[in-house]
C-alpha cells in the first residue's frame, strides 16, 4: 500500500474517528485532540496495518488505546465544566426520533464507559460483534451482555418504558422495573 | 443479589442471550435510533481542515525520505 493509499484511507475514517472519539471523551475538543494523536499514531504504524482487514477497527483499537491511556482523566475533568458538548454538537441534526438529542447525550455520557463504548461500536459504528470484541479484548458474550446493560440503563435514564408514546405493555413494564432495581443493586 | 441480578454481571465473561432480561423491541428500537442520530450528526459535520493539513504534511515527508514523488511511486 502507497502511502498515498494510506493517507486516503486515514481521511475516509476520520468523521468516524470523530464520532468515536466524542463518544468516548464526551467532549468534541478532546476528541478532535484524540483523533490527532490516533492518524500520527496509524501513520508511524502503518506497516503493522494488514490489506484487507477493516481498517476502521484498527484506527478504533489505537484511538481506544490512547484514549484509556491519556485522555481518561482528562475527560473528566472536561465533562466536570459541561454544556461544550450537547450545546456544539446539538446543532446539525434534525432529529426525528422521540428523544431530544441533547438529552440522549447527556444520558450517554453517564454510562460506565465500558458499556458507552460498546453500544457505540455495536449499535452506531457498523462494527460487527466480533470486531467489537476483538477491539475491547473480551469474549464476545462479554460485549453482548454489556451491551444489554448499557440499553437497559439507557432506558432508565431516559425514564422511556414508562413514556406513554412508547407504549410498552404491562408485562416489558414489569420487566422494566424488575431490571431497573438489579442495576441499582450492581 | 437474586438469580437474575448473576445473569446480568458479565464478569465471568459468559454473557449468554438466553438467561437476560431483554428490553421492550420499542424501546431498544428508539434507543438505536438515538444512537444513530448521535453518531451520525458528528460523522456529518464538517472535517477541519487541520486533519487534512496533517496528513498531506506526513505524507510529503514520506515521499521526500524515499526521494520519490507520488507520482513516481504510483
Amino acid at each position: 500500500m502507497s502511502a498515498t493509499e494510506f493517507k486516503d484511507g486515514l481521511i475516509k475514517e476520520i468523521p468516524n474517528l470523530r464520532a468515536f472519539a466524542a463518544s468516548l471523551s464526551g467532549s468534541m475538543q478532546l476528541a478532535d485532540d484524540l483523533v490527532q494523536d490516533t492518524l500520527l499514531k496509524a501513520w508511524g504504524n502503518s506497516e503493522k496495518f494488514e490489506p484487507g482487514t477493516s481498517l476502521r477497527a484498527w484506527l478504533f483499537t489505537i484511538l481506544r488505546n490512547t484514549y484509556y491511556s491519556l485522555y481518561r482523566k482528562r475527560g473528566r475533568e472536561v465533562q466536570d465544566s459541561e454544556g461544550t458538548y450537547a450545546e456544539r454538537m446539538a446543532t446539525h441534526g434534525n432529529q426525528e426520533s422521540h428523544l431530544d438529542l441533547a438529552d440522549f447525550r447527556k444520558a450517554l455520557a453517564k454510562l460506565p464507559e465500558e458499556q458507552r463504548e460498546v453500544l457505540i461500536m455495536v449499535g452506531a459504528t457498523g462494527l460487527s460483534y466480533e470486531e467489537t470484541a476483538e477491539i475491547c479484548g473480551v469474549a464476545i458474550g462479554t460485549i453482548k451482555s454489556r451491551v444489554n446493560r448499557a440499553r437497559t440503563k439507557l432506558a432508565e435514564l431516559l425514564s422511556i418504558g414508562s413514556i406513554d408514546d412508547l407504549g410498552p405493555d404491562r408485562k416489558s413494564a414489569a420487566a422494566m422495573q424488575r431490571v431497573g432495581s438489579e442495576i441499582v443493586g450492581l | 443479589m437474586n438469580d437474575a441480578g448473576m445473569a446480568m454481571d458479565d464478569s465471568d465473561g459468559r454473557g449468554g442471550t438466553g438467561s437476560e432480561l431483554m428490553l421492550d423491541p420499542k424501546v431498544q428500537e428508539s434507543i438505536g435510533r438515538s444512537l444513530k442520530a448521535h453518531y451520525d450528526d458528528i460523522v456529518n459535520a464538517p472535517v477541519p481542515d487541520k486533519f487534512l493539513v496533517l496528513l498531506a504534511q506526513l505524507e510529503a515527508t514520506e515521499y521526500r525520505a524515499v526521494g520519490a514523488s507520488p507520482d513516481e511511486r504510483n
